[in-house]
Parts: C-alpha cells; structure tokens; sequence
C-alpha cells in the first residue's frame, strides 16, 4: 500500500519527537540549596557524574525559596506537572507527600536516618544529611557567670543551676529562643521527649495515637512552661525569627545558649566560625527524671523522584548520584553537613564541639518525634506555644486545644 | 433620509464582540474557570499528591467548626471595624493639604512614599522598628519606658498590624481625596466662610456630602486590600501569630494549601472569603448605581 505524502509525514513528526526524548535526558531538579555559593562544587560534581552516565542527558537545578518551597512543591505536584527529582526534609514533609514519589528502596539501603523518609518501611528519598538538635553553649558567658565552661550541664538541675547564675549575672539570657514562625516550639517537641519516648512511644506518636495527657507527651508543655516562667527564656521570643535572628544573637554573644541543629545551618561549624571552635559547647537537652541525656537526630534532607517524572531511570541514577559517597563527602565538607551515607570519610570535619556531638550521637541516640508529628498538630503546637510564651493560656488549656487538634486531624 | 439598515448593526455588534473577546477570554480563563475549579475542588479531599475524593460539604462543615477558621474572621471583623479610622485619616489629612497648610506639596509626596513599597518591604521595615530589641523599644528605654513585644503579644501584635496596613496604605487614598476635593466648588465654601461658618461647619456639611461617591469609592477599595492584600505583611511581620492573633482568612488558606498539603479545604476557605468578596462587590454596585441615578 503507498502512503500518502501527507500520511508519511504525520507519521515521521511525532517519531522524530519520541527520537529526540530517548537520546535527550534532560531532568529538572527543585531544590532551596543550588543557589548557596557553598554548595557549587556539590552541584556541579553531581552534573558531570550525570553527563558522564548520560552523555546525552543534562540536569537543570531550579533553586527555590525556602520559605515557599512546599507550597510551590504542592502546587506543582497537584497539577501533575513538577520537577524529576526533588529535594525534600525528612519526616512529614516527606511522608505526606509519598503517593507523589516513588520508593527508593535500592537506592537507600544501608544510608542512615532513612526511616522518617519512609512510609510502611519504603523509603521516598535517600538522605543526604543527619539532622539534629543539640543545646550549644558560650563558654565565656560561663565563665563570667562563674560556672566551669568546661563542665556543660548533664541534668535538668544542672542545668537551671547554668540558667541562674546567667540570670544573676544579668548580661544576656540563658536561652535565646526564635518562636516567631513556631520553630522554637517545634524544637521542643522533640528536646522534651527524645529522651523518654521509647520505640513503642515513637510508633504511637507516628500514628497520632499518643494522647498529649499521657504524660510523657504532657511534658512538652509543662517543661516548655517552666523554663519560661523560671525566665531561661529571652524575652520577646514570639517576635524573634529562630532562622537566623535568634541563631545571630547567640553568634553575637548575646545569650549563652540555644538550641542549634547538627548540619548546614546554625551548626557547629557557624558558630565555630563566629565564637571560636574553642569557645563554642554542646550538649544534649536534658529532661528530669533523666540520668543520661539523648542526642536526637535522624535523615535531614534528601533527594526523591517525583511519580510523575517521564525520565525515571535517570532520575533514579541522579539521585544515586547525588548521594554516593563522593558527592556526600564534597557536600560535608563545604557545609559542615553531617553525611547520611555510612561510606563517607568523616575525618576531615572537626571541631571540639563535633567531637561530642558525634560521640554522644554513636553512644546516646534518639529519634526526632517532632519529624513525624501530623502537620496540622504541629502547627496548632506552634500557636499554643507562642500563647504560652506570652502566658495567654495555661498548660490545661494548651493541652486541651491540642487534644483537639489531635482527633480533628 | 438613510434609514439604519438591519445588516449594519449586526455588523455593528460582530464588531462589538471582536473588541470585547480578548478581555472575556482572559476573565472566563483566568477567574471563572479556576472559581469553578476551585468550587469543585472545595467538595473533595485533594491532598496535591493528584488525589481527590468527593467529601460533600465536609470541609464546609470543618471550617465552620475550626476554631482557627472562628479567629480569622473575628480578627476579619476586627479589622473592618477600624475601617472609620482607614477612610476617615486621609480625607482629613487631604483636606488639611487641600486647605493649603505649609509643606503641603511636601506632605503629598511623603504620604504617598509608603504605598509604592510592596508589602513585604514594609514588612521587613516594620519588623526592624517593632520587634523586641527593635528601634521603638529601644526609644522608649531611652525615656524610661520599658519595652512591649508589639509583634509578639496578642494584645498588641493585630493593633500594630493594623497601624502598618494603615501606614502603608493610606497614602493611595489621600491621593484619591486630593482629587475629590477639586470637585467640590469653592465658591459654596467661601459663600458659607464669609457667612462665619467655621472650619468643621464647612467640613461636616458642604465638604463630606460632596465627597460622598469618593468616600463610598475608597471604602469599597480599602475593605477590598483589607481582606485580600495583606498577606505579605502578615507573613512577614507575624507569621499569623502570636497563636491566631493576626491570623486572616487569606493566611489560613495559604496555610492550608501550601504547608498542609489540604487544597481541598483550602479550597473551601477560598469560598468562603469568596462569599465576602462578593457581598462587598454587590454593596459597590448598588451604591454606585445610587450615586448614577442621582
């Protein structure tokens, strides 16, 4: 049968174009990190590991506004367009949004911290970083408080010993606290809990199962009371940003502790950088009750590839490699980023104050429960806290609004 | 005589058609398709994973009980509440311009300043002055008065919200009365100041009635920003807080959509605010046709 001129080109346009995308793997990628100048020699590493695979192929990092990621994300998702692979936090941002990503389960066998990027044990990005919180401390301002600056507080009386000689000394407050988007209450969720909350609980938590009466939960809020109303607390907590206001008056001198994370910002490495390595501190949030206290920390971010990505086995390979053990040790090493992937040599990052953290990470680990909070509670959790800071509810009243935020949610 | 043949105006109203095509496309595109759109949506359980399962007016049902949904339009009515003081500020301040007290001209230019900054700017100026350790407390440490966490107090933070929409706004509408003012005839205020009316005689009864339909105008364009344009100064200056402080219907719905992962519910906030839109639209219409038939 002969074909018609016209037939014969309705045919070779669409078979041109389906030509083109076989050779051509060309992914975008969303992230908030491709524009930090720190992290070029991460990026461009990973590009050229990609060409190589894929002569053909290019990756297209879209940087986007912190702030406003998931929103775009969300909306980008829903409408069924988005990026290949994406850049995601660990916990629920990551869990909530499973059934628009695919499961990773090769990819991130063996890394650390791939749990809260799971979902019924399949993991929906491969971590790049560990994430956790611990208490840095100035250690000038104890030793002009006249406490040991050696000696960080290993107990809840200890530490409101620390807390009140700050206060007498009368130069800066013993916490400064950033609560203004909520963070400085979220925070806390986990530094009341990491060190009670055992496996069973954590589970529980997870589900939404865990009342906020029971009183290893209840603790969140009444300790988050009693440092306020003993004053550990700046004043003006509900109007300071945690990123970056209450983490530059910690850099400044200006209070003698707060609550930092482990990796990529207000970590060791930045405060090192402004109060000196050697007079920069950590240790881990203790609670009462407790002889030992827990480091906290579980996957910070990772990469995931969107369900709806039409180049998923380069999607797939990018993700390996922007996890692979030397673009984790590139990334580590620009940003002070605690690595995910166990194969990392970890030897060339170094401080006093990351000699602790690790030690205390490999002998004294916990999970971060905040991670893995429903969203909705979570934000409820942030308002009630601003509240109690600004003692316009009582912990009865909190716990109640948030044992309703728990059964509607 | 030439009669108007029939043909003609059918020509007449193809023609019409042509030029109004383009602004009737871009209305059907993009307002009444995604308000329908988002009208179903409002009746599902989209969660932006591609998902949606029809609820019914579940979400309806939810944002009547939320009690976060409750606050935001107390703060809402909160807010409409000062609007005497929104519309009110700026015609006096146009008038006393208008009046030609000295520096007028400079006034004109300083009050306009604020409404060409976006919100967020102000936003980020605002912080810096009210904030704890920011510039206000620390002028009045300066005079013995001890500071007060504005921003982060929920007896305060709305009142300075309101303060920095006001500032930042009011400009616009003393533009506006400026531009009034030069309707209103001067011979009737010179007859009534010779006659000895004072100052406030002229104002309350020659000079508000003839700025009505402006006064009605700005009202209308003030209750709109109000409730739709000042999402960026409440993300900038409080995040919505302390707790639901400053908490208003457009923040929730961007709460919810964005950070919650909830479009659906979103969605039906949106209908709601919707719902309030168009009271007011309507309230527009029939007091602008009011003044037309006068």
């Amino acid at each position: 049968m002969k074909l018609s001129t016209k037939l014969k080109l309705a045919m070779a346009v669409p078979a041109a174009l389906f030509a083109g995308q076989a050779v051509a793997q060309e992914l975008t990628v969303w992230d908030w990190k491709s524009g930090d100048p720190a992290t070029q020699a991460y990026f461009e590493s990973a590009k050229e590991a990609f060409k190589a695979k894929y002569p053909e192929g290019d990756v297209k990092f879209v940087v986007q506004p912190h702030d406003q990621y998931y929103t775009l994300l969300g909306t980008a998702f829903g409408s069924g367009q988005g990026p290949d692979v994406v850049l995601l936090h660990g916990g629920s941002q990551t869990q909530t949004r499973s059934e628009a990503l695919v499961a990773l389960n090769d990819e991130a066998d063996g890394f650390a911290g791939a749990d809260v990027f799971s979902v019924d044990n399949d993991p929906y990005a491969v971590p790049l970083t560990i994430q956790g919180f611990v208490v840095y401390y100035n250690k000038s301002r104890y030793a002009e408080a006249g406490l040991n600056a050696d000696a960080a507080p290993t107990s809840w009386d200890e530490l409101a010993t620390v807390c009140e000689a700050i206060i007498a000394k009368g130069d800066v407050p013993c916490f400064a606290m950033g609560n203004k988007q909520g963070f400085g209450g979220e925070f806390f969720v986990t530094l009341a809990t990491a060190n009670t909350f055992t496996e069973a609980d954590y589970t529980a938590w997870a589900a939404g199962e865990l009342a906020w009466t029971e009183p290893k939960v209840r603790a969140i809020v009444d300790l988050f009371v009693e440092m306020n109303d003993r004053g550990w607390i700046q004043k003006g907590a509900n109007s300071t940003a945690k990123f970056m206001d209450e983490y530059e008056m910690f850099m400044r001198s200006d209070a003698a502790h707060t609550v930092g994370l482990l990796s990529d910002v207000a970590h060791w490495k930045q405060f090192g950088e402004f109060l000196g390595d050697e007079n920069l501190g950590a240790f881990p949030m203790p609670t009462p009750g407790v002889a030992e206290a827990k480091l906290p920390f579980a996957g910070g971010i990772g990469w995931g590839v969107s369900a709806k990505s039409e180049n998923q086995d380069a999607a797939r390979a990018l993700v390996s490699i922007l996890t692979d053990a030397d673009r984790q040790a590139t990334f580590a090493l620009e940003t002070g980023a605690l690595p995910a992937n166990p194969n990392v040599d970890t030897s060339k990052l170094s401080s006093p104050s990351l000699s602790a953290i690790l030690g205390i990470m490999a002998e004294r680990p916990a999970g971060m429960p905040h991670a893995v909070l429903n969203p909705a509670v979570l934000e409820e959790w942030k308002r009630q806290s601003q509240k109690l800071l600004g003692g316009e509810t009582t912990a009865d009243e909190a716990i109640a609004a948030m044992e309703a935020a728990r059964a509607a949610n | 005589m030439n009669e108007i043949k029939p043909k003609n105006s059918r020509v007449e109203r193809r023609f019409a058609v042509f030029f109004l095509a383009p602004a009737l496309l871009l209305l059907i595109t993009f307002r009444l398709i995604p308000l329908g759109w988002g009208f179903l949506m409002s009746f599902t359980d989209a969660d932006n994973t591609g998902q949606a399962n029809w609820v019914g007016a579940a979400n309806y049902i939810k944002a009547i009980e939320d009690p976060t949904f409750q606050d935001s339009i107390v703060n809402t009515l909160l807010l409409l509440a000062t609007m005497p003081i929104m519309v009110m500020l700026p015609m006096l301040l146009a008038i006393l311009i208008h009046q030609g007290v000295p520096g007028g001209r400079f006034f004109r230019a300083v009050y306009f300043l604020p409404a060409v900054l976006s919100s967020v700017i102000v936003g980020a100026i605002f912080n810096i002055v009210l904030r704890y350790d920011g510039s206000l407390n620390s002028f009045l440490d300066s005079i013995g008065i001890d500071g007060v966490d504005w921003l982060g107090s929920s007896n305060t933070a709305l009142i300075s919200l309101i303060a920095v929409q006001l500032w930042s706004t009011f400009g616009m509408s003393v533009l506006i009365f400026m531009a009034g003012l030069t309707t209103v005839p001067d011979d009737i205020i010179e007859a009534a100041r010779i006659d000895g009316a004072r100052f406030w005689q002229r104002l309350y009864f020659i000079v508000i009635p003839s700025l009505k339909p402006i006064i009605e105008f700005v009202a209308v364009v003030t209750t709109v920003g109000l409730l739709t344009n000042m999402f960026g100064l409440i993300y900038v200056l409080t995040g919505g807080g302390p707790g639901t402080a400053t908490t208003m219907p457009e923040f929730l719905i961007w709460l919810e959509q964005g950070k919650l992962n909830r479009p659906g519910y979103a969605a039906a906030l949106s209908m709601f605010l919707f719902l309030m839109m168009a009271g007011v639209a309507y309230a527009q219409v029939r007091i602008m046709s009011r003044n037309a038939k006068v």
